[in-house]
Protein backbone atom coordinates (compact mmCIF):
# COMPACT_ATOMS: atom_id res chain seq x y z
CA UNK A 1 0.00 0.00 0.00
CA UNK A 2 1.44 3.72 -1.13
CA UNK A 3 0.64 6.78 0.49
CA UNK A 4 -1.98 7.50 -2.35
CA UNK A 5 -3.48 4.60 -1.55
CA UNK A 6 -4.16 5.50 1.90
CA UNK A 7 -5.24 8.73 1.07
CA UNK A 8 -7.94 7.00 -1.09
CA UNK A 9 -8.98 4.85 1.26
CA UNK A 10 -9.50 7.46 4.09
CA UNK A 11 -11.49 9.95 1.11
CA UNK A 12 -13.61 6.53 0.10
CA UNK A 13 -14.18 6.09 3.93
CA UNK A 14 -15.44 9.76 4.74
CA UNK A 15 -17.79 9.93 1.67
CA UNK A 16 -19.63 6.93 3.66
CA UNK A 17 -19.30 8.94 6.67
CA UNK A 18 -20.75 11.70 5.10
CA UNK A 19 -23.88 10.02 3.81
CA UNK A 20 -24.20 8.01 7.33
CA UNK A 21 -24.45 11.50 9.34
CA UNK A 22 -26.45 13.02 6.39
CA UNK A 23 -29.09 10.05 7.04
CA UNK A 24 -28.76 9.42 11.11
CA UNK A 25 -29.22 13.60 11.35
CA UNK A 26 -32.35 13.54 8.90
CA UNK A 27 -33.86 10.89 12.03
CA UNK A 28 -33.01 12.71 14.53
CA UNK A 29 -35.17 15.34 16.75
CA UNK A 30 -33.10 18.57 17.50
CA UNK A 31 -36.13 19.01 19.71
CA UNK A 32 -36.64 15.79 21.12
CA UNK A 33 -32.83 15.04 21.85
CA UNK A 34 -30.55 18.13 21.46
CA UNK A 35 -26.94 16.72 22.88
CA UNK A 36 -27.36 13.94 19.95
CA UNK A 37 -28.15 16.43 17.11
CA UNK A 38 -25.52 18.88 18.19
CA UNK A 39 -22.90 15.61 18.18
CA UNK A 40 -24.24 14.93 14.64
CA UNK A 41 -23.88 17.97 13.37
CA UNK A 42 -20.74 18.55 14.96
CA UNK A 43 -19.94 15.24 13.25
CA UNK A 44 -20.78 15.96 9.95
CA UNK A 45 -18.97 19.19 9.59
CA UNK A 46 -15.32 17.75 10.57
CA UNK A 47 -16.09 14.27 8.03
CA UNK A 48 -16.87 17.33 5.63
CA UNK A 49 -13.93 18.99 6.36
CA UNK A 50 -12.02 16.29 6.05
CA UNK A 51 -13.07 14.97 2.60
CA UNK A 52 -12.31 18.38 1.48
CA UNK A 53 -8.59 18.49 2.76
CA UNK A 54 -8.12 14.46 1.63
CA UNK A 55 -9.26 15.57 -1.82
CA UNK A 56 -6.79 17.97 -1.76
CA UNK A 57 -3.98 15.61 -0.40
CA UNK A 58 -4.90 12.94 -3.07
CA UNK A 59 -4.39 15.69 -5.93
CA UNK A 60 -1.16 16.72 -4.59
CA UNK A 61 -0.10 13.24 -4.38
CA UNK A 62 -0.91 12.82 -7.89
CA UNK A 63 -3.81 11.01 -7.86
CA UNK A 64 -7.25 11.78 -8.94
CA UNK A 65 -9.46 11.93 -6.20
CA UNK A 66 -11.70 8.60 -5.46
CA UNK A 67 -15.66 9.94 -5.94
CA UNK A 68 -18.60 9.27 -3.82
CA UNK A 69 -20.81 6.14 -4.29
CA UNK A 70 -24.57 7.39 -4.58
CA UNK A 71 -25.78 5.58 -1.81
CA UNK A 72 -24.27 3.00 0.79
CA UNK A 73 -25.44 0.54 2.85
CA UNK A 74 -26.32 0.93 6.17
CA UNK A 75 -26.80 -1.46 9.15
CA UNK A 76 -30.55 -1.89 10.71
CA UNK A 77 -33.47 0.28 10.87
CA UNK A 78 -31.80 3.62 12.66
CA UNK A 79 -34.97 4.77 14.39
CA UNK A 80 -34.22 4.44 17.95
CA UNK A 81 -31.34 6.82 19.57
CA UNK A 82 -29.90 3.61 20.72
CA UNK A 83 -29.35 2.56 16.95
CA UNK A 84 -28.78 6.23 15.74
CA UNK A 85 -26.21 6.54 18.55
CA UNK A 86 -24.44 2.96 17.46
CA UNK A 87 -24.34 3.93 13.38
CA UNK A 88 -22.38 6.95 14.17
CA UNK A 89 -19.87 5.04 16.90
CA UNK A 90 -19.19 2.19 14.26
CA UNK A 91 -18.67 5.48 11.56
CA UNK A 92 -16.13 7.00 13.63
CA UNK A 93 -14.66 3.66 14.76
CA UNK A 94 -14.28 3.18 10.78
CA UNK A 95 -12.48 6.46 10.77
CA UNK A 96 -9.95 5.84 13.42
CA UNK A 97 -8.96 2.07 11.40
CA UNK A 98 -8.18 3.80 7.73
CA UNK A 99 -6.52 6.93 9.28
CA UNK A 100 -3.97 4.54 11.23
CA UNK A 101 -3.68 2.79 8.28
CA UNK A 102 -2.80 6.29 6.61
CA UNK A 103 -0.52 7.18 9.94
CA UNK A 104 1.44 3.70 9.11
CA UNK A 105 2.36 5.16 5.37
CA UNK A 106 2.35 8.37 5.46
CA UNK A 107 5.56 11.01 7.05
CA UNK A 108 5.31 14.37 8.13
CA UNK A 109 2.43 16.80 7.69
CA UNK A 110 0.16 14.10 6.39
CA UNK A 111 0.88 11.77 9.36
CA UNK A 112 0.47 14.36 11.72
CA UNK A 113 -2.78 15.53 10.21
CA UNK A 114 -4.31 11.81 10.50
CA UNK A 115 -2.92 11.13 14.20
CA UNK A 116 -4.97 14.23 14.84
CA UNK A 117 -8.20 13.23 13.11
CA UNK A 118 -7.66 9.66 14.52
CA UNK A 119 -7.42 10.84 17.84
CA UNK A 120 -10.58 13.00 17.56
CA UNK A 121 -12.69 10.46 15.72
CA UNK A 122 -11.49 8.07 18.93
CA UNK A 123 -12.41 10.68 21.18
CA UNK A 124 -15.99 11.45 19.61
CA UNK A 125 -17.23 8.25 19.90
CA UNK A 126 -17.50 8.50 24.16
CA UNK A 127 -19.94 11.90 22.70
CA UNK A 128 -22.23 9.26 21.16
CA UNK A 129 -22.37 7.15 23.59
CA UNK A 130 -19.15 4.78 22.80
CA UNK A 131 -16.82 3.72 25.15
CA UNK A 132 -12.99 3.90 25.42
CA UNK A 133 -10.47 0.88 24.04
CA UNK A 134 -7.09 -0.04 24.73
CA UNK A 135 -6.53 0.04 21.04
CA UNK A 136 -8.80 2.10 19.29
CA UNK A 137 -8.77 1.48 15.51
CA UNK A 138 -6.37 -1.79 15.76
CA UNK A 139 -8.61 -4.59 16.11
CA UNK A 140 -5.78 -7.32 15.62
CA UNK A 141 -4.30 -5.92 18.56
CA UNK A 142 -7.15 -6.25 21.61
CA UNK B 1 -10.87 -0.73 4.22
CA UNK B 2 -8.29 0.35 5.87
CA UNK B 3 -4.97 -1.46 4.62
CA UNK B 4 -3.51 -5.11 5.63
CA UNK B 5 -4.37 -6.60 8.85
CA UNK B 6 -1.43 -6.88 11.39
CA UNK B 7 -0.81 -9.59 13.56
CA UNK B 8 0.73 -8.28 16.68
CA UNK B 9 4.31 -9.86 16.56
CA UNK B 10 4.60 -8.43 12.47
CA UNK B 11 3.89 -5.28 14.05
CA UNK B 12 6.30 -5.21 16.70
CA UNK B 13 8.71 -7.36 14.58
CA UNK B 14 8.73 -5.28 11.52
CA UNK B 15 9.00 -2.15 13.96
CA UNK B 16 12.15 -3.37 15.73
CA UNK B 17 13.54 -6.12 13.80
CA UNK B 18 16.63 -7.51 15.00
CA UNK B 19 20.11 -7.96 12.88
CA UNK B 20 19.68 -11.92 13.95
CA UNK B 21 17.32 -14.00 10.93
CA UNK B 22 15.31 -16.44 12.85
CA UNK B 23 16.59 -19.71 13.21
CA UNK B 24 13.49 -21.85 13.62
CA UNK B 25 12.19 -22.32 9.89
CA UNK B 26 9.57 -24.89 9.27
CA UNK B 27 9.52 -25.13 5.79
CA UNK B 28 12.60 -24.07 4.08
CA UNK B 29 15.77 -25.27 5.28
CA UNK B 30 17.88 -22.63 7.23
CA UNK B 31 20.70 -22.74 4.76
CA UNK B 32 18.77 -21.27 2.03
CA UNK B 33 19.35 -17.76 1.75
CA UNK B 34 17.29 -17.28 -1.20
CA UNK B 35 12.93 -17.25 -0.42
CA UNK B 36 13.71 -16.32 3.26
CA UNK B 37 11.74 -12.74 3.95
CA UNK B 38 13.73 -11.61 6.60
CA UNK B 39 12.51 -8.34 7.34
CA UNK B 40 14.89 -5.08 6.96
CA UNK B 41 16.70 -4.20 10.31
CA UNK B 42 15.24 -1.12 11.63
CA UNK B 43 16.67 1.98 11.92
CA UNK B 44 18.27 2.42 15.91
CA UNK B 45 16.66 5.84 16.39
CA UNK B 46 13.52 3.77 16.68
CA UNK B 47 14.68 1.87 19.31
CA UNK B 48 15.43 4.52 21.55
CA UNK B 49 11.86 6.24 20.61
CA UNK B 50 10.31 3.17 22.28
CA UNK B 51 12.49 3.51 25.31
CA UNK B 52 11.17 6.44 25.34
CA UNK B 53 7.84 5.70 25.16
CA UNK B 54 7.95 3.05 27.67
CA UNK B 55 9.27 4.90 30.53
CA UNK B 56 6.47 7.93 29.81
CA UNK B 57 4.11 4.56 30.51
CA UNK B 58 5.74 3.55 33.53
CA UNK B 59 6.06 7.10 34.45
CA UNK B 60 2.04 7.68 34.23
CA UNK B 61 1.55 4.42 35.52
CA UNK B 62 3.20 5.48 38.86
CA UNK B 63 1.03 8.58 38.90
CA UNK B 64 -2.14 6.73 38.43
CA UNK B 65 -0.93 3.62 41.45
CA UNK B 66 -0.04 6.67 43.45
CA UNK B 67 -4.13 8.21 42.69
CA UNK B 68 -5.39 4.93 43.66
CA UNK B 69 -2.61 4.64 46.81
CA UNK B 70 -3.77 8.54 47.62
CA UNK B 71 -8.04 8.10 47.15
CA UNK B 72 -9.10 4.75 47.27
CA UNK B 73 -12.50 5.56 46.32
CA UNK B 74 -11.46 6.60 42.71
CA UNK B 75 -9.99 2.57 42.17
CA UNK B 76 -13.23 1.92 39.77
CA UNK B 77 -12.59 5.09 38.09
CA UNK B 78 -9.26 4.51 37.19
CA UNK B 79 -8.55 1.13 36.87
CA UNK B 80 -9.64 1.11 33.00
CA UNK B 81 -6.83 3.36 32.46
CA UNK B 82 -4.59 0.97 34.14
CA UNK B 83 -5.54 -1.63 31.81
CA UNK B 84 -5.09 0.32 29.02
CA UNK B 85 -1.87 1.45 29.99
CA UNK B 86 -0.38 -2.08 31.12
CA UNK B 87 -1.74 -3.79 27.60
CA UNK B 88 0.32 -0.87 25.77
CA UNK B 89 3.13 -1.49 27.88
CA UNK B 90 3.00 -4.90 27.38
CA UNK B 91 3.22 -4.75 23.34
CA UNK B 92 5.78 -2.03 23.66
CA UNK B 93 8.15 -3.31 26.56
CA UNK B 94 8.86 -6.46 24.75
CA UNK B 95 10.58 -4.31 22.22
CA UNK B 96 13.27 -2.87 24.78
CA UNK B 97 15.81 -4.91 26.52
CA UNK B 98 15.18 -5.63 29.81
CA UNK B 99 18.11 -3.68 31.38
CA UNK B 100 17.09 -0.07 30.16
CA UNK B 101 12.84 -1.23 31.21
CA UNK B 102 12.82 2.11 33.71
CA UNK B 103 11.38 2.08 37.02
CA UNK B 104 9.44 5.32 38.26
CA UNK B 105 9.86 6.95 41.39
CA UNK B 106 6.28 7.47 42.61
CA UNK B 107 5.00 10.56 43.15
CA UNK B 108 3.12 11.52 46.57
CA UNK B 109 -0.60 12.89 45.54
CA UNK B 110 -2.84 14.68 48.25
CA UNK B 111 -5.79 12.99 49.59
CA UNK B 112 -8.56 14.83 48.22
CA UNK B 113 -10.02 13.22 45.15
CA UNK B 114 -10.55 16.79 42.87
CA UNK B 115 -6.45 17.18 43.42
CA UNK B 116 -6.00 13.93 42.46
CA UNK B 117 -7.62 13.98 39.64
CA UNK B 118 -6.23 17.16 38.13
CA UNK B 119 -2.87 15.52 38.88
CA UNK B 120 -4.25 12.61 36.99
CA UNK B 121 -5.81 14.72 34.15
CA UNK B 122 -2.34 16.22 33.87
CA UNK B 123 -0.26 13.44 33.75
CA UNK B 124 -1.70 11.70 30.95
CA UNK B 125 -1.69 14.90 28.91
CA UNK B 126 1.37 14.39 29.36
CA UNK B 127 1.59 11.18 28.17
CA UNK B 128 -0.34 11.91 25.12
CA UNK B 129 2.29 14.66 24.07
CA UNK B 130 4.90 12.29 24.35
CA UNK B 131 3.21 9.50 22.25
CA UNK B 132 2.20 11.84 19.85
CA UNK B 133 5.91 12.84 19.35
CA UNK B 134 6.83 9.31 19.30
CA UNK B 135 4.04 8.71 16.51
CA UNK B 136 5.27 11.52 14.40
CA UNK B 137 9.07 10.58 14.78
CA UNK B 138 8.87 6.95 14.00
CA UNK B 139 10.57 5.85 11.04
CA UNK B 140 8.08 2.41 10.86
CA UNK B 141 5.16 3.30 10.14
CA UNK B 142 3.70 0.11 11.77
CA UNK B 143 5.51 1.86 15.19
CA UNK B 144 3.34 4.77 13.87
CA UNK B 145 0.50 3.18 14.31
CA UNK B 146 0.70 0.97 16.85
CA UNK B 147 1.60 4.60 18.99
CA UNK B 148 -1.45 6.45 17.00
CA UNK B 149 -3.32 3.86 18.45
CA UNK B 150 -2.18 4.13 21.89
CA UNK B 151 -2.37 8.19 21.92
CA UNK B 152 -6.18 7.59 20.87
CA UNK B 153 -6.62 5.54 23.12
CA UNK B 154 -5.12 7.48 26.14
CA UNK B 155 -7.27 10.25 24.68
CA UNK B 156 -10.47 8.34 25.06
CA UNK B 157 -9.96 7.32 28.36
CA UNK B 158 -9.00 10.96 29.29
CA UNK B 159 -12.13 12.12 28.08
CA UNK B 160 -14.44 9.34 29.95
CA UNK B 161 -12.08 10.16 33.17
CA UNK B 162 -13.54 14.26 32.32
CA UNK B 163 -17.07 12.85 31.89
CA UNK B 164 -17.29 11.38 35.34
CA UNK B 165 -15.68 14.41 36.94
CA UNK B 166 -18.27 16.75 35.57
CA UNK B 167 -20.62 17.95 38.13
Amino acid sequence: MTVLDALQDTLGDEHAALYTYGVLGARTSQAATPALYDALTTGYRRHRARRDRLRVLVEESGGVPVAAAAAYELDGPLLRVAQVQAEAVATEESSVEVLLALVAQSVGGVREWALAEATWSATWQLELGGGPRTWPGAPELD
Amino acid sequence: MPGRPLSRRTTLGSALAAPLVLAACDIDPPSRAEGTSAPTPEPPEDSALVASVVAALVRARGVLDAAVTAAPDLATRLDPVLVAHAAHLDLLVGAVPESEVPTAEPPSLPSRVPAVLTAVRRSEQRLLREVRTGCLDARSGDLARVLASVAASTSQHAAALADGAAP
